[in-house]
């Protein structure tokens, strides 16, 4: 086969794998259902990753695969030696530059995207969530309930409203990890961190410790529940309701958590 | 014979064979025109102000990030006399600068005086901290500020430590006739290392006491 | 018997650490009585006599072995022992049990202790796969679990991945560049012995009560400043073997810089040399950090101090900064010699000249340099101020253009040549393959919203796998098999070998690339049991691991076998240019008889008539003849 023809079947070759690659980073389903406005964002973020990635792995495999077919040694070639071949500015550039530019464009396309999933809404809600071994609980505050602050074991949001979450821990580091938000940040003593999320969409999804806490660990989780509006606005009656038939000033409700 | 197996000793460990040793490795090439036991402690000298640095970067988010008030409530720091014990560490750099003069020069006398003096300062600088940590008053377990204090302080406490073993190793050599204008790498580079501790000092004074 | 006691050696090693134990007995006895009952209701804990046993056995051990007979005679003035030489070369398998201060022979002991842990950890592995293999296991506890993960990172990090590469440098480097030993031969004994020392120490946590330390590798207070005493063995572990690679360091760039053969200027130097002088650069200044968060760690917990405690002004955050400003170039210096083996291998098995040498060399250092400031990268979701991600996200992002010079410059150095695919030929390419991929991963994770939902999960776990065993491992594998003829005068089993890489490579990806499928659909890291959901993938990376596990069984039977057995092997059976070919496999005990010149470059293949160093006479260096002082004029 002639040089020319071996380099453009690699090449064909190599354009097919792209092709089947980039679509399979779309055609398979790798992420959780996305349940905030961030999930958007971030998968987006994802498949553009995977655009630019896909062809660079590839290059770098087809390189080595075409070297292996077509440079390997043949009998009676024991002894000698390739070509003293020893750099080439002009490529050496071309490799150091294109990254470059890949990269900063990949960094700040990632920055816009950031930058939308942190925006803060005119109207948003603030709930407080709390981290201890080995569970969570999460505080409404007055301005959301409109009554008493609720401490509660369960996590409801009302669907297609920003909340604030403000995090507290009571012992050592967690996270707060919520899959299908695409959004977590770690839970720690001494400060209140904060993330902003909007849900989006009606449903029950987990919801994590994503760090290491101790023995508990892995069973530090629970499920958060968006609901509509007016089954938020019925919840959050509820456990006032709950709350002022207890003695307490904050009633802890232990709810039927998932 | 003692002289001979002196001058094959080199400082920190190297090849230590003698002119007349047949059996051993050809001489290496010298490709510097540093001597390798001089950048040995040069480059572990890095490594110490790194760990010096850590603790500082402690110091750094425990006073600044964390905004604690300096120095805490209740936590007196005896300013003139820490800075007494810094004059005197301070004057060993000096006294051990004249020791390191006079071997060149191959004054005996003064090289064993400055030694000891050298060794006897860095003692008192140490029993002086020591003596300050046993009446201070407060203890590193009340807040991070005595924390960070103590542990500053302490860790500079632990190299004057190791610093005083090694001049006193020299000390001792130097009594018993070893070293010479020709060969006093063994004085030199222990030498580095008691500046580098002094030098330290300054910084921790200034920034835990004056700052 | 009482000449064997006072000996250097292991029965005077024995007796000094029970000595130590009765030391660290007496100490925190009168420590806690000098205190009073104000502070102590008991003067004697088992728990503080365990700490400080922890330090004082290990150095007790180390004076009884011999790590410091030299020095001590040194600082009492005693005439030191006329250097006879009998501390190098070994003559029999004891020898490797033994102070020695042969440098091939403390590469070997390097080595071999290095996989022993690799073996450790990896059988750490193959627990937690099988716990892991279905949600809801009772194969381990939760804790015993969380000690498991905890070790087997901890090992593998420590005592197999920086060490390993210590012992390939240790064994070629005086090698390559002409010197008859390192700069310090005594200090490289010393830095070998720690490394058995810490691994004990690591393995003997399994022990401690309340089990092994499991907080990760991480150990990130405050759940380290509070756990059971598991926890000194990792904050005293690593400080041994954080002196060892120091000091290790040290020897290097000393060696490195002062000891080169006559013509061997830096821009002659074969890259490995490049690369272990950059890893050095790092290790010097990087793992002094480590020390001091551990340090902080272990008076934290032991003393009280309130370095982490939030309550009483401590930062949490700053245990981070510091434990990533360290392990994060960490992650450097487990791959950059690695990156010196892969130049070597492929220029050799290329026959081609390395494509853009300076580069090379160059972007070592830009990786050193740049990775200094990208520590953060590990706490997008720390809590952190937000705006230290944008500048730590920017040079994250850039390293993949030093690396990237790197790996196209080994495509480039294939393009032409004429590939010889034996068996470390066949982990370069699978490296350059595996890592890429892993780098990319790492890349993705650089981009702050993806990393928001992907960090600590298993999508970490599978960066990690892609870059130390896809990226690390597979250099040690191909380094291992290019130097055995080198180091052991033997040929190892060519067929057996390639079974091995197509084995791991196989394996490897079925094992770590569902990882990154877990991840994206969220399960977390350091978990000993997880949703029900993730239940299929889980089973399959467990059966995958365990081929996996059995995969590196071949390498150790290939090794072994071949060390006894193979063929005895030509002094350059790869028709190598660089100068540990031009001496005999395994090397003449003081390497060259005359110290080699220099008269090209490393890597002039298919140059006619290219040489890179002569044995031949020379007119001899310049040398202060009978100074003492063999290596330095004054
Ligand atoms: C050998 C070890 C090693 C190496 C080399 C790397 C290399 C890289 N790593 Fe990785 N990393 C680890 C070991 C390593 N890492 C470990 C152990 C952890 C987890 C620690 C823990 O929490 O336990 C971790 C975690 C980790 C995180 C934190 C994730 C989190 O906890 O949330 C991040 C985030 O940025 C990251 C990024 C990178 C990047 C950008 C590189 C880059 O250096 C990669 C550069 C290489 C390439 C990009 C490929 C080759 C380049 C080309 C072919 C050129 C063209 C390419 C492009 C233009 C994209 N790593
Ligand atoms: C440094 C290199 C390194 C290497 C080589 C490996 C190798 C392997 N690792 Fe590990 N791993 C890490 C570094 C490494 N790992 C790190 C840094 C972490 C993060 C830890 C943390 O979160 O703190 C981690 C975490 C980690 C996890 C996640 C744990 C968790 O988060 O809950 C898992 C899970 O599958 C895993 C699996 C494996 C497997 C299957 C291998 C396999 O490759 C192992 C293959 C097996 C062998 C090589 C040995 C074979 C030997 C035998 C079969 C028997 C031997 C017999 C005797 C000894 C008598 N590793
Ligand atoms: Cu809480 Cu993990
Ligand atoms: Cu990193």
């Amino acid at each position: 086969m002639s040089k020319r023809r071996s380099i453009t079947l690699a090449a064909i070759a190599a354009a097919i794998a792209i092709a089947i690659g980039i679509f399979l980073s779309f055609a398979i389903h790798w992420f959780p259902v996305q349940a905030s406005a961030q999930a958007h964002n971030t998968d987006r973020l994802y498949h553009i990753l995977m655009i630019a990635s896909i062809p660079i792995f590839v290059l770098v495999v087809a390189v080595i695969l075409y070297s292996v077919w077509q440079f390997r040694m043949k009998p009676g070639e024991e002894l000698t030696d390739g070509p003293p071949i020893h750099g080439n500015t002009r490529l050496e550039v071309f490799w150091t530059a294109i990254p470059a530019i890949l990269m900063l464009g990949m960094v700040g396309y990632s920055f816009v995207i950031l930058h939308d999933n942190e925006k803060r809404p005119a109207h948003e809600i603030q709930v407080g969530v709390t981290g201890q071994q080995f569970y969570w609980s999460f505080q409404y505050p007055p301005s959301v309930t409109g009554g008493a602050e609720i401490n509660s074991y369960d996590l409801y949001l009302p669907d297609n409203e920003s909340v604030y979450f403000n995090m507290r821990s009571k012992d050592v580091i967690h996270a707060f990890y919520i899959p299908a938000f695409r959004l977590q940040d770690d839970v720690v003593p001494g400060i209140t961190t904060h993330y902003l999320a909007t849900p989006d969409r009606v449903g029950t999804y987990p919801v994590v410790c994503n760090l290491l806490c101790g023995v508990g660990h892995s069973l530090m989780r629970t499920t958060v529940h968006v609901v509509t509006p007016t089954q938020f606005r019925a919840w959050i009656n509820s456990q006032l309701h709950a709350s002022s038939s207890s003695t307490g000033k904050f009633s802890t409700v232990r709810g039927s958590s998932g | 014979m003692e002289a001979a197996s002196i001058a094959n000793a080199p400082a920190h460990g190297g090849h230590g064979h003698g002119a007349g040793d047949h059996h051993g490795p050809p001489p290496a090439n010298h490709s510097s025109r540093v001597e390798a036991p001089l950048l040995g402690m040069m480059l572990f000298i890095i490594s110490e102000v790194m760990i010096f640095g850590a603790f500082f970067t402690a110091y750094f988010f425990i006073r600044i990030a964390e905004g604690n008030p300096w120095p805490a409530p209740g936590m007196h720091l005896p300013v003139p006399v820490a800075g007494v014990n810094t004059a005197i560490l301070i004057s060993s750099s000096f006294t051990l600068h004249w020791a390191e003069k006079s071997i060149k020069h191959g004054n005996r006398f003064a090289f064993k005086a400055g030694m000891f003096t050298t060794f006897m300062l860095g003692c008192t600088f140490l029993f002086i901290q020591i003596n300050e940590y046993a009446n201070i008053g407060f203890a590193p377990q009340d807040h991070a500020q005595q924390t960070i204090f103590y542990s500053l302080t302490g860790l500079h406490g632990a190299h004057v430590f190791i610093g005083l073993l090694i001049l006193l190793s020299v000390t001792v050599r130097a009594f018993r006739g070893h070293y010479s204008p020709e060969s006093h790498r063994g004085v030199e580079v222990p030498g580095i290392y008691w500046h580098f501790v002094d030098i330290m000092w300054i910084v921790v004074y200034t920034s835990v006491y004056i700052l | 018997m009482a000449a064997k006691l006072r000996a250097p050696g292991f029965y005077r090693a024995g007796w000094l650490m029970v000595a130590g134990v009765g030391f660290a007995t007496l100490l925190t006895w009168l420590v806690r009585m000098s205190t009073g009952h104000a502070t102590f209701h008991h003067f004697l804990s088992g728990e503080a006599v365990l700490t400080v046993s922890l330090l004082a056995v290990p150095l007790a051990f180390l004076v009884g072995i011999g790590g410091f007979d030299y020095w001590f005679y040194w600082a009492t003035g005693r005439p030191t022992r006329p250097e006879d030489h009998s501390g190098h070369g070994a003559h029999t398998w004891k020898d490797y049990f033994r102070i020695n201060t042969d440098h091939k022979v403390i590469g070997v002991q390097y080595l071999v202790n290095s996989f022993f842990f690799l073996l450790v950890g990896g059988l750490l592995a193959m627990l937690m796969r099988a716990q892991l293999a279905q949600p809801g296991s009772h194969f381990v506890s939760a804790n015993t679990y969380n000690g498991l993960f905890s070790v087997h990172a901890t090992i593998l990090i420590f005592l197999f991945m920086v060490p390993v590469f210590a012992g390939f440098g240790n064994f070629v480097i005086p090698l390559m560049i002409g010197a008859p030993d390192m700069a310090f031969p005594r200090l490289n004994a010393l830095s070998f012995w720690l490394l058995p020392v810490a691994g004990i120490i690591m393995m003997l946590s399994f022990l401690a009560p309340g089990g092994a330390f499991a907080d990760g590798w991480t150990a990130y207070a405050p759940l380290s400043t509070d756990a059971p005493v598991g926890q000194m063995f990792f904050s005293i572990g690593v400080q041994f073997a954080g002196a060892s690679s120091i000091m290790t360091a040290l020897n290097f760039l000393v060696t490195i810089i002062t000891m080169r053969a006559p013509g061997m200027s830096f821009f002659r130097l074969p890259l490995l040399v490049w690369a272990n002088f950059a890893t050095s650069l790092l290790v010097v200044i990087a793992t002094p950090f480590i020390a001091a968060s551990q340090f902080f760690v272990l008076l934290d917990r032991a003393l009280g101090f309130n370095f982490f405690n939030a309550a009483k002004g401590g930062d949490v955050l700053m245990y981070q900064h510091i434990f990533w400003f360290y392990s994060h170039p960490a992650v450097y210096i487990m791959i950059l010699p690695g990156f010196g083996i892969i130049s070597e291998v492929i220029a050799v098995k290329s026959r081609k000249p390395i494509f853009g040498y300076r580069m090379m060399a160059f972007s070592l250092l830009a990786i050193v340099g740049l990775g200094f400031t990208v520590w953060a990268h590990h706490m997008f979701t720390s809590g952190m101020a937000n705006w230290i991600r944008i500048p730590m996200s920017i040079t994250t992002a850039i390293i993949a253009v030093p690396t990237g010079i790197k790996v196209f410059s080994w495509l480039a150095t294939l393009w032409r040549g004429i590939l010889h695919l034996d068996t470390p030929m066949l982990f370069a390419l699978g490296f350059i393959t595996t890592f890429t991929l892993g780098g990319i991963s790492g890349i993705m994770l650089a981009m702050v919203p993806f990393d928001i939902h992907v960090s600590s999960t298993y999508f970490i776990v599978a960066h990690i796998h892609y870059v130390l065993f896809g990226g690390s491992l597979m250099t040690i594998f191909a380094g291992a098999y290019y130097w055995f003829p080198k180091m052991t005068g033997r040929m190892y089993d060519e067929r057996l070998g390639k079974w091995h890489f197509w084995t791991t490579f196989v394996f490897m990806n079925l094992t770590f690339g569902p990882m990154h499928v877990l991840g994206l659909e969220g399960m977390p890291r350091r978990v000993a049991t997880y949703a029900a959901q993730f239940a299929d993938l889980n089973m399959w990376i467990s059966i995958a691991s365990f081929a996996l596990g059995l995969s590196t069984l071949l390498f150790i039977y290939n090794m072994v076998n071949s060390w006894r057995g193979g063929p005895r092997a030509e002094a350059n059976p790869w028709r190598g240019m660089t100068l540990e070919w031009l001496v005999s496999s395994p090397p003449p005990v003081f390497n060259f008889d005359r110290v080699p010149t220099v008269v090209g470059g490393p890597y002039e293949y298919g140059v006619p008539g290219a040489v890179h160093g002569i044995l031949a006479p020379t007119p001899a260096p310049v040398v202060a003849a009978g100074s003492g002082m063999a290596h330095a004029p004054s």
